[in-house]
């Protein structure tokens, strides 16, 4: 069982990790080829600026005449007061983009890390219960394939399946646009609509690996001395599959899921893009065709910081479930 | 039987089989009973079944063929389903499990215990707490532990809280399995104290242990499991102290006890692997009394010769024979002189020693009590005045001939002083072959072959050039071993060593008594140890009796003797063998000293 620090060493940790992670959220846009004013050398682009003397004009408005380091402090500078910059490409302030489209992103990742982590106890464990027989081999067999889909695949498959053969879904976005909801409730009901496939293809492939670890560890629980004793004890079934053997394996769960949080930031990104989901995934995307240096630092920064706040709760999750793990 | 006697656990035949390849039967043919009130004893070696038992009668064992007679308060639980069991289990049977891993490491021990008296009994949380920390109370844990997790108790802790949560729903019926383990020697006593109240409250135990101790206290019955199979089963005190299973036998011996100075031996061998197909008396190859008749089949449970049925015993032979069975033995020494009779001496006055297999006994006594005398007559090498000596059944003074030669054989002396008893003539191949030589035993081949394997069995260098050496050549431990050898040479079910070890020094008597001690584990032969030395002989002999003027004052375990010696002769012996504290002996020669 992993040894968990103390909260001073893990508050340094955190400072060391978000430090290194502005570095790098500055560093490798930048060492993408192209820059953020290239269409402006393109004389086809319809925006070319002919005038070199402009062009420096452009240049300096940006601040990237200047060299790397003071670009840099002047990122950090701006980080500091809470301003993520200006997008090049959009004219926007970053900060009103990311709030536009974390939401969206927020709403596929949280579910989708919840009901995979739900879906893999409940099925790991019966799994585990009836393992060798029929129901554990399909579940076992078909999640480990799924495992081997990458999820922008499974997320075609699913629109071709469910939103063209089968048009029961909508093809893309995360609203109908320029509908009128007679009420709340059926614009809610438009957005669960076009969540659906997204969460579906983000969960099933989330649920992949976090299932095989909780069967895993389930059979090797259901041996133990205690389960014998629970059996002893006359308790139903249910009781000792959920509560005994559960118990037994959701630490290394959560320690899973935890590591999993930052797969499924990765997943959105590709499956948002596949749906034209209108959240972190799509900005980003468009960010990088554009080299729109600001956006993708402001994105990527954000998107590290989720990740980092949801490993946190499941860390604290694990503490209240296991007592054994916050003694030491 | 009346109806308060009705057992409320009744075992008849139950035989547990693990499917193969190849099948293990773990509990083979089972018949046990256990009344309300009571505390029946299981004891048995590790794999002797007293788990895959547990698990049947609590209905754990889906992957096993449970076939037999198994009534709960005379309703039959064999066939129970699913649901069925799960009303017996905890609520009417509860379990004490051996493993102190067997509580659930990430749940509080308090939510443990509480969680039958929530699903049985319905219980609320609060209440169903209450009764949790009442349960800790109970078993002397306190009710701080329940907020605890296992992992924040000591092994012992562990026990008592497995304890406190089979005891929650007082059941009729409670399996402990080793419930004493681990424990402590005051939370062991706090245990068993525990258990004889529930008892007395009328809850049937099941106590399955090693610890006789335990079972002594608080066993009413004792059944003894050997590879699943009864070996003997009768009322605790006659099971534990008189055991007549030659596994019950050596597994007392190998239990260590307070309050008892002997050595402890195990049992040689091992049992049989797990899935081999035993035809006759699974003892069999452990056993050093098995006869042909124990390959045949194996043997039923029957109430040993001259008992009364409350005790059975399944051994062929009827239990441990007795090698030796020495009754009224006289011998008085007149001195002649010129033919005129003067003052008999009686050397041994009307002594009786009876000696079983496997089994030691100590002749202890002043100089002049006679127990060189009653040695010799032991082996006839002295003829008795009155008196006879059976040895293995047959009548020693009686014999003649052939016969006489035979019986001999089955009889060895071990003399005090090694350099008398070896000819300085003889080479040390010399001296132990003779007796073979004598008895004109196999062919010479086979007689060196002899010679060299109890050479090595009496730990003497096998070499050529060893084996060449005469008496004068070797060390008095050497010697010893030599005369041991010759002694051993034609396998006799009787030694008897008279002060074979008072002229060794400290380390080669110690050595020499672990190897009597080894020797007799292997082959099970009867020993008589003669010795003024109590010292010696409480360390060696399963009894001692001590001899004063030819006779028999006092026969006692050597823990009795320790305990309260009944004799002032016996307490002197044990004050002059450096017995701290000896009183009685310090005042009787205090006594004499007036």
């Amino acid at each position: 069982m992993a040894e968990r620090r103390r909260p001073a060493v893990s508050a340094a940790l955190s400072g060391l990790t978000l430090a290194a992670l502005v570095v790098l959220v500055f560093a490798l846009p930048r060492a993408l080829p192209g820059d953020p004013l290239a269409a402006l050398d393109d004389p086809t682009s319809g925006v070319a600026i002919t005038d070199p003397e402009l062009r420096e004009r452009v240049l300096a408005h940006y601040g990237l005449d200047q060299p790397l380091p003071e670009q840099f402090a002047g990122y950090v500078g701006g980080l500091a007061t809470g301003d993520l910059g200006w997008s090049i490409a959009r004219n926007a302030p970053v900060s009103g983009l990311v709030a536009a489209h974390l939401p969206w992103t927020l709403l596929l990742m949280g579910p989708a890390l919840l009901l995979s982590t739900a879906a893999s106890y409940v099925l790991g464990i019966l799994a585990a219960w009836h393992r060798g027989r029929t129901g554990d081999r399909v579940a076992l067999v078909g999640l480990t394939a799924l495992r081997a889909i990458p999820e922008y695949v499974l997320a075609t498959l699913l629109l071709i399946a469910f939103a063209v053969l089968l048009p029961v879904l909508p093809v893309g976005g995360a609203r109908t646009p320029f509908a009128e909801h007679g009420s709340g409730l059926a614009a809610l009901a438009d957005v669960g609509a076009h969540l659906v496939l997204p969460l579906a293809t983000l969960t099933l492939s989330l649920t992949a690996t976090l299932f095989l670890l909780q069967r895993h560890t389930v059979v090797a629980v259901l041996g133990a001395d205690h389960m014998l004793l629970a059996e002893a004890k006359g308790l139903p079934l249910r009781r000792r599959q959920f509560v005994h053997a559960g118990r037994s394996a959701l630490l290394p769960l959560l320690t899973a899921v935890g590591l999993q949080v930052a797969f499924a930031a990765q997943g959105a990104v590709f499956v948002e893009a596949v749906f034209a989901y209108p959240g972190m995934g799509s900005l980003l995307l468009e960010a990088v065709a554009a080299r729109d240096y600001p956006v993708l630092e402001g994105a990527f920064l954000v998107l590290a910081l989720v990740v980092l706040a949801v490993n946190l709760l499941v860390d604290l999750a694990a503490r209240w479930v296991d007592p054994r793990s916050a003694a030491s | 039987m009346s109806l308060a006697s009705a057992p409320v656990l009744d075992l008849a035949g139950l035989t547990v089989t693990y499917p193969g390849p190849p099948p293990v039967r773990a509990v083979d043919d089972l018949d046990l009973r256990l009344a309300p009130g009571r505390c029946l004893g299981v004891l048995g070696e590790s794999g002797s079944g007293k788990t895959s038992l547990a698990k049947a009668l609590l209905g754990l064992l889906p992957e096993a063929r449970v076939e037999g007679r198994l009534r709960l308060a005379g309703r039959d639980l064999a066939g129970l389903d699913e649901a069925g069991w799960q009303a017996v289990r905890w609520r009417r049977l509860a379990l004490v499990p051996q493993s102190t891993a067997s509580l659930h490491p990430a749940l509080s021990i308090g939510a443990q215990i509480a969680e039958p008296l929530r699903v049985h009994e319905g219980l609320a949380r609060g209440e169903a707490s209450a009764r949790a920390a009442a349960a800790l109370e109970d078993v002397g844990l306190g009710a701080a532990a329940l907020e605890r997790t296992p992992e924040e108790l000591s092994g012992g802790q562990r026990r008592l809280a497995l304890l406190a949560m089979a005891l929650v729903l007082d059941p009729e019926v409670v399996v402990l399995d080793e419930p004493t383990a681990g424990l402590d020697l005051l939370s062991r006593a706090r245990v068993l104290a525990l258990l004889g109240r529930i008892r007395a409250a009328g809850t049937a135990l099941l106590l399955i242990t090693h610890d006789l101790d335990a079972l002594r206290g608080l066993a009413d019955d004792v059944a003894v499991l050997y590879r699943g199979w009864l070996a003997e089963r009768g009322p605790a005190a006659r099971v534990l102290d008189d055991p007549r299973a030659p596994f019950t036998w050596g597994l007392a011996n190998a239990v260590p006890t307070l309050g008892d100075v002997k050595d402890l031996r195990g049992i040689r061998g091992a049992p049989p692997e797990p899935g081999e197909v035993v035809q006759g008396c699974p003892f069999l190859e452990r056993c050093t009394q098995a006869v042909a008749a124990c390959e045949q089949r194996r043997p039923p449970l029957v109430a040993p010769e001259g008992e009364d049925g409350a005790r059975l015993v399944a051994c062929a032979r009827g239990g441990r024979v007795p090698v030796l069975r020495a009754r009224g033995l006289a011998k008085a020494y007149r001195p002649r002189r010129g033919g005129r009779r003067r003052g008999e001496v009686a050397a041994v006055d009307d002594v009786s020693l009876e000696v079983g297999e496997g089994e030691a006994v100590g002749l202890v006594g002043p100089t002049g009590a006679g127990k060189s005398t009653l040695g010799q007559l032991l082996v006839r090498l002295v003829e008795p005045d009155a008196g006879s000596v059976e040895l293995e059944g047959r009548d020693l003074l009686a014999a003649r001939g052939a016969d006489l030669a035979a019986l001999r054989r089955r009889a060895q002396l071990l003399f005090q002083d090694p350099y008398e008893a070896l000819s300085p003539r003889l080479s040390v191949a010399e001296a132990v072959r003779e007796p073979l030589d004598v008895a004109g035993v196999g062919t010479p081949a086979e007689r060196d072959a002899e010679v060299a394997g109890v050479l090595a069995e009496v730990r003497l260098p096998s070499s050529p050039a060893f084996a060449e050496r005469r008496a004068h050549e070797l060390s008095g431990g050497q010697l010893q071993r030599v005369a041991l050898a010759r002694a051993l040479v034609l396998r006799p079910k009787l030694l008897v060593a008279d002060e074979s070890v008072a002229m060794l020094d400290p380390s080669e008597q110690t050595k020499l008594l672990a190897l009597l001690r080894d020797l007799q584990v292997e082959r099970g032969m009867a020993m008589v140890v003669v010795s003024h030395d109590l010292a010696v002989v409480l360390r060696v002999a399963d009894r001692v009796v001590v001899l004063d003027e030819g006779r028999i004052v006092e026969e006692a375990t050597g823990a009795e003797l320790l305990a309260a010696p009944q004799h002032p002769l016996t307490a002197e012996l044990l004050a002059a063998a450096g017995r701290p504290g000896a009183l009685l002996g310090e005042r009787s020669l205090a006594r004499q000293a007036r």
